[in-house]
C-alpha cells in the first residue's frame, strides 16, 4: 500500500493506492493520525488506488472521523470502486461516512466547510 | 621526503600552520575538501596542491575567482617554492618550508596559535579508516583496537559496552568529557552514555549541526577550535560549556548509522589532532559491530517475550471458545476457527436456554492484543445478556450499548447473531454488519440468506438492529463464517472468494454440521496451498434435525 498525500486549499488529500488490510492499515492510521496532531481538520480520502479494504481500515476511518468530532464536514472519502463500497456497505459504515464521486468533488465539498 | 609546511592567514582569524606529507590537497569551500576555507568566494573545489617527484604544484580547478600565485593568476599547474605566497579568496596560503625540516615556529612551538589550524576538517569516516593503518603510529592503535576488540568479544551488556568505549576513549585522548548517541526508535539521538572528567562542568549541549555531519553524513569530525570555527559560530551550546576543540566519529557501518561517539575538551587542557580523530574513527568502527550485535539481541529477546505473550493471549482466546458445540437432540452444531499467525479477532458462541438455542459469529476488525481482549469482551457480553433479554434483538442492542461505550480507539465487531427455536425451526436472526450466511435447504439448493443488516457493533451507542425470521426445515443447514475465508488466498493473491464457497458448499451437498465444516476447511486449505493466511477463519453450521417425535411439544 502507498499513500500519495497532497495538499489543497487547506484539505489534506490522502490517495491510497493498493491494499488496505490488517497489516497495511496501520501505516494509514499513523499517516492520518500524525496529520490530526499537526493541527489538520479536513480530509479527503481517495480510493481510486485501492484495490481491497478490511475491516481494519475501516476501524481507521472511525477513528479519525471520531477524532474530527464525527462531522461529515471534516473527512470525505471518494473514488470508492465496487468492491471497497460493498465493504463498507456490508459493515453498515456507508451513512457514517461523506462520500463523493471524485476527488473534485470531495475536496470542493470540504472547500466550502 | 619533501613535506609541504603551510601557514594559511585569513583576515580576522588567527594564523595557522599545517603540515602536508603528500598527495593531492584540495582547497575549497566543500566540507570534502582537506583545507577548508568558509569564504564564499570560494567556489567548493578550488584549488589543488599537489606532489610530483620533483616538488610541489599547485592548480586552479577551474575556479569562478581563480588562484594567485605570488599575485598572479594560476593556469594550468605552477611549481611551488618556499615564501612563495598562494591566495584564495580572502585566504593566504604561505609556503614557509619544502623538505624534511620544518619552520622554527613549529618546531619550538613558540607562537601557540600557528601550530594550530583553526580550520576544521571534516572527512569522510570510511577515508580515515584507510590512512589509520598506514600512519607512523599505526603500532600503538593497533595495540589499542587489539584491546578493545579482545574485550568486545566478552559478553558484555550494551550499557557495559558504551562504557569500556568511553573508559578507553578516555584512557587514550584524555578528554573532558566524553559521550555516546545512539538512535533512538524514533529516529532521534539520544545520549546513552557519557563520561566526563573531575575538572568538567555543567551540562553538555550537542550541536545540532555536528550531529548531522556525523551522524547523517556519515563524516568524522576535528573541531580545532569551535570559537573560531564559522560552522559553530551560532552553536551557542558548544561555546558556552567553554568546550573548544571536538572530535567525533559517526558509529555506523554498511546497515546504517546507529550514532556517534564524540569528545570534548576545553582548548586549555587539549586540543584534538587528525591523529586522535582516525584513532577514534577506528574505535567507533570496532564498538558499531558490537553495539549492532548486542541490539539485534535485545530485539529478539523482546520479539520472544512477545511472541510468549502473544501466544498465551491466544490460548486463553482459544480457550473461551467452547471446544464442544452443546449437544442437543434438535439440532447438530459444528464450528471450528483458525487464527491467523498473530493473535486474531474471530469468535463464536453457542447457548442452549430452554427450548432456544442462541448462536453468534464475529469478526472483530484489525488483529493483535487490542483486537482479542476485545473479543473476549463481546463474547462476554453476549454471553452475559442471552439470559437476560427477551429478544435477539435487546441482546445485540445491549452488546453494541456495551461495546460503544468509550470506545475511543474505534474497536467494532461486525456480528451475526441468531436464536433458534428448537421446536419449530424457526429462526430470529440480527445481522450486525457481518457476511450472511449460507442457508442450505432441502432440495439441495444452496443460497446466501437475505437479511435486513444494521450497522457493526461498538460503533453507534442506542442502535436497535433490524430483525429478520426465517424457518428451517427438518435437514436443513446454516453455515457461518467469517470474512477470513472468503478472503482465503492462494499463492497467486486470487482469493477464494464467495464463489468459491458457494461452489464447494454444492460439491459437498447435505452433510452433518461437523463434516462440513471440515469439509469447507478442507477445500480452503487445497486452495490456499502453503501461502500463510492474514485473517482468522471461522466456519460454524448449525443443522436442524427437527423437533424428536416424543416428548417435547412446540410452542
Amino acid at each position: 500500500m502507498d499513500i500519495v498525500q497532497e495538499k489543497r486549499q487547506g484539505v489534506a488529500v490522502f490517495a491510497v493506492v493498493g491494499r488496505i488490510d490488517s497489516t497495511t492499515s496501520d501505516t494509514l492510521e499513523r499517516a492520518l493520525t500524525r496529520a490530526i496532531d499537526a493541527g489538520q481538520r479536513r480530509f479527503v480520502v481517495d480510493f481510486d488506488g485501492v484495490t481491497y479494504i478490511s475491516s481494519a481500515g475501516l476501524r481507521v476511518l472511525l477513528m479519525v472521523a471520531k477524532r474530527l468530532g464525527g462531522g461529515r464536514d471534516a473527512l470525505v472519502l471518494c473514488s470508492l470502486g465496487d468492491a471497497v463500497r460493498q465493504v463498507f456497505d456490508l459493515a453498515g459504515f456507508l451513512p457514517l461516512f461523506a462520500i463523493e464521486r471524485s476527488r473534485d468533488l470531495a475536496c470542493a465539498r470540504l472547500a466550502g466547510a | 621526503m619533501a613535506r609541504l609546511h603551510l601557514q594559511i592567514e585569513r583576515v580576522g582569524v588567527a594564523p595557522a600552520g599545517r603540515m602536508f606529507e603528500a598527495g593531492d590537497i584540495v582547497v575549497g569551500r566543500s566540507e570534502k575538501a582537506d583545507i577548508i576555507l568558509d569564504d564564499y568566494s570560494v567556489s567548493r573545489r578550488h584549488a589543488r596542491l599537489f606532489r610530483r617527484d620533483d616538488g610541489w604544484f599547485v592548480e586552479d580547478l577551474g575556479s569562478r575567482n581563480g588562484t594567485l600565485l605570488n599575485g598572479r593568476a594560476v593556469s594550468g599547474s605552477a611549481p611551488l617554492g618556499a615564501g612563495d605566497i598562494v591566495r584564495i579568496g580572502d585566504t593566504t596560503l604561505r609556503v614557509t618550508a619544502l623538505g624534511e625540516k620544518p619552520p622554527t615556529a613549529d618546531t619550538t612551538g613558540a607562537d601557540a596559535t600557528t601550530d594550530q589550524s583553526v580550520f576544521s576538517v571534516l572527512r569522510p569516516a570510511s577515508e580515515l579508516m584507510q590512512v589509520a593503518g598506514t600512519d607512523a603510529r599505526a603500532s600503538s592503535r593497533l595495540r589499542l583496537l587489539n584491546e578493545v576488540h579482545r574485550a568486545l568479544a566478552a559478553p558484555i551488556s550494551r550499557e557495559e559496552l558504551l562504557q569500556m568505549i568511553l573508559d578507553r576513549a578516555f584512557a587514550v585522548l584524555q578528554p573532558e568529557h566524553a559521550a555516546i548517541h545512539l538512535r533512538g526508535a524514533d529516529g532521534q539521538l539520544y545520549q546513552a552514555a557519557e563520561r566526563r572528567s573531575p575538572r568538567s562542568s555543567g551540562t553538555l549541549l550537542v550541536s545540532r549541526r555536528l550531529a548531522d555531519e556525523v551522524t547523517v553524513k556519515g563524516a568524522a569530525a576535528l573541531v580545532l577550535d569551535a570559537q573560531s570555527d564559522e560552522r559553530f559560530a551560532t552553536a551557542a551550546s558548544v561555546l558556552a560549556s567553554g568546550i573548544r576543540s571536538i572530535v567525533a566519529a559517526p558509529l555506523s557501518d554498511a546497515d546504517g548509522c546507529l550514532g556517534m561517539i564524540a569528545l570534548y575538551s576545553n582548548i586549555h587542557t587539549r586540543r584534538f589532532s587528525e591523529q586522535d580523530l582516525e584513532l577514534l574513527v577506528s574505535l567507533a568502527s570496532a564498538a558499531t559491530m558490537r553495539i549492532r550485535n548486542i541490539a539485534l539481541a535485545e530485539q529478539a529477546a523482546e520479539r520472544r517475550v512477545l511472541d510468549r505473550e502473544l501466544a498465551l493471549a491466544r490460548e486463553i482466546q482459544m480457550g473461551m471458545l467452547r471446544r464442544r458445540p452443546p449437544e442437543q437432540a434438535e439440532v447438530e452444531l459444528a464450528a471450528h476457527l483458525v487464527p491467523a499467525r498473530s493473535v486474531g479477532g474471530d469468535f463464536y458462541d453457542f447457548l442452549i436456554d430452554r427450548d432456544r438455542l442462541w448462536f453468534v459469529v464475529g469478526d472483530v476488525a484489525g488483529k493483535g492484543m487490542a483486537a482479542a481482549l476485545f473479543m473476549a469482551v463481546a463474547q462476554t457480553l453476549f454471553r452475559a445478556f442471552t439470559p437476560l433479554g427477551a429478544s435477539l434483538a435487546e441482546v445485540v442492542a445491549g452488546m453494541n450499548r456495551e461495546l460503544a461505550r468509550d470506545n475511543d480507539r474505534a474497536m467494532f465487531v461486525t456480528a451475526f447473531a441468531g436464536c433458534l427455536n428448537l421446536a419449530t425451526g424457526r429462526v430470529e436472526i440480527v445481522n450486525a454488519g457481518h457476511i450472511l450466511p449460507y442457508w442450505l435447504q432441502a432440495d439441495g439448493t444452496v443460497r446466501q440468506l437475505q437479511a435486513a443488516s444494521g450497522i457493526a457493533l461498538g460503533v453507534v451507542e442506542d442502535r436497535m438492529f433490524p430483525t429478520t425470521n426465517v424457518t428451517l426445515g427438518v435437514g436443513e443447514t446454516l453455515l457461518l463464517y467469517t470474512d477470513g475465508v472468503c478472503d482465503a488466498v492462494d499463492a497467486r493473491g486470487a482469493a477464494f472468494g464467495n464463489r468459491g464457497l458457494e461452489r464447494c458448499l454444492a460439491e459437498l451437498g447435505p452433510l452433518p454440521a461437523s463434516e462440513l465444516v471440515a469439509g469447507v476447511f478442507g477445500a480452503v486449505d487445497a486452495f490456499a496451498g502453503d501461502t500463510a493466511q492474514e485473517d482468522d477463519i471461522t466456519v460454524a453450521a448449525i443443522r436442524y434435525r427437527g423437533a424428536p417425535p416424543s416428548g417435547h411439544s412446540p410452542d
